[in-house]
């Protein structure tokens, strides 16, 4: 599908009621699917990682972004463009380590939780949005950016707030591919 | 201000029900029950219309209590559906709910 590259993506709007009741469908059914919380998490993270493979050439085809040129604007990236561009949020970036390839994002609003309270006694340790670290991580290797991403905190869970860690797992050797 | 407030299922059962504590918390029970009567009374006359929310709050038993009650009573029903988590005729049992309710019961000292 070829589509001139920045257009504008207010003609793609869907309810976002819909959206957030399908992924929340998506959850309760691979819960009834699979009855330990480590086999839902990483079925989300593996359809997390199918969308991501895909999504990152919508992503540079819309996004009119330059090259990044550290992992920090990398996660910079992720967070105010991509972010913004597909959950209408902006999570906030920081550096958790001194070798710089460990970064912070923190949810403040996260859409897909609209309607969970909290999770179900028995589900204590499913990432409801695992598929989120899925797609970020596919989307980084479709960049040659191999990289681990998983929730560090989680409200749902009780934690004070909602933290994805991206970690970064080698330098950059090639410094002409384009990241994302 | 409410001393009772009940979501009733289409089964006639309740999901959620509560009342100020008093002594006589089956009055209010049973009330609820009859009330359920004049529901139905009220939708086999309604026949075929529309049913949008101003025809979901169909009148008061007793002409005092505020339409906004049942507005704020609905919108957080709503809420409880979306929950991917909830099997409709499950038991209501959510703190976001509760406390939209104690915000609406009458207080008793």
């Amino acid at each position: 599908m070829s589509r001139p590259p920045g257009r504008k993506q207010d003609s793609h709007k869907i309810s976002r009621e819909l959206f957030v009741l399908t992924y929340g469908a998506l959850v309760a059914q691979l819960c009834k699917d699979y009855e330990k919380d480590e086999d839902v998490n990483s079925c989300l993270d593996k359809m997390g990682y199918g969308i991501g493979i895909r999504l990152i050439d919508d992503f540079l085809a819309h996004s009119d972004v330059k090259r990044c040129r550290s992992y920090s604007e990398t996660a910079d990236m992720i967070a105010q463009v991509a972010f913004k561009m597909y959950l209408g949020v902006t999570p906030s970036v920081s550096c958790s380590s001194a070798a710089g390839n460990e970064f912070s994002l923190i949810l403040d609003k996260n859409p897909l939780v609209d309607f969970v309270e909290e999770l179900p006694v028995e589900r204590a340790s499913l990432c409801y949005c695992n598929l989120l670290c899925g797609v970020i991580r596919g989307a980084l290797e479709m960049v040659h950016l191999a990289a681990e991403v998983t929730f560090l905190q989680d409200r749902l869970k009780g934690d004070a707030v909602t933290e994805i860690g991206i970690t970064f797992l080698r330098k950059a050797e090639d410094k002409k591919a384009k990241k994302k | 201000m409410a001393v009772c407030i009940a979501v009733i299922a289409k089964e006639n059962y309740p999901l959620y029900i509560r009342s100020v504590p008093t002594e006589n918390e089956l009055k209010f029970h049973y009330t609820v029950h009859t009330s359920l009567d004049v529901v139905d009374e009220k939708i086999s006359a309604m026949g075929k219309a529309m049913v949008d929310q101003r025809e979901l709050y169909l009148g008061l038993l007793y002409p005092t209590e505020d339409y906004k009650m049942f507005r704020k009573l609905h919108n957080s029903y709503t809420d409880i559906m979306c929950n991917p988590f909830y099997n409709p005729g499950d038991r209501i049992h959510s703190r976001a709910f509760d406390n939209m309710v104690n915000s609406m019961m009458m207080q008793v000292c």
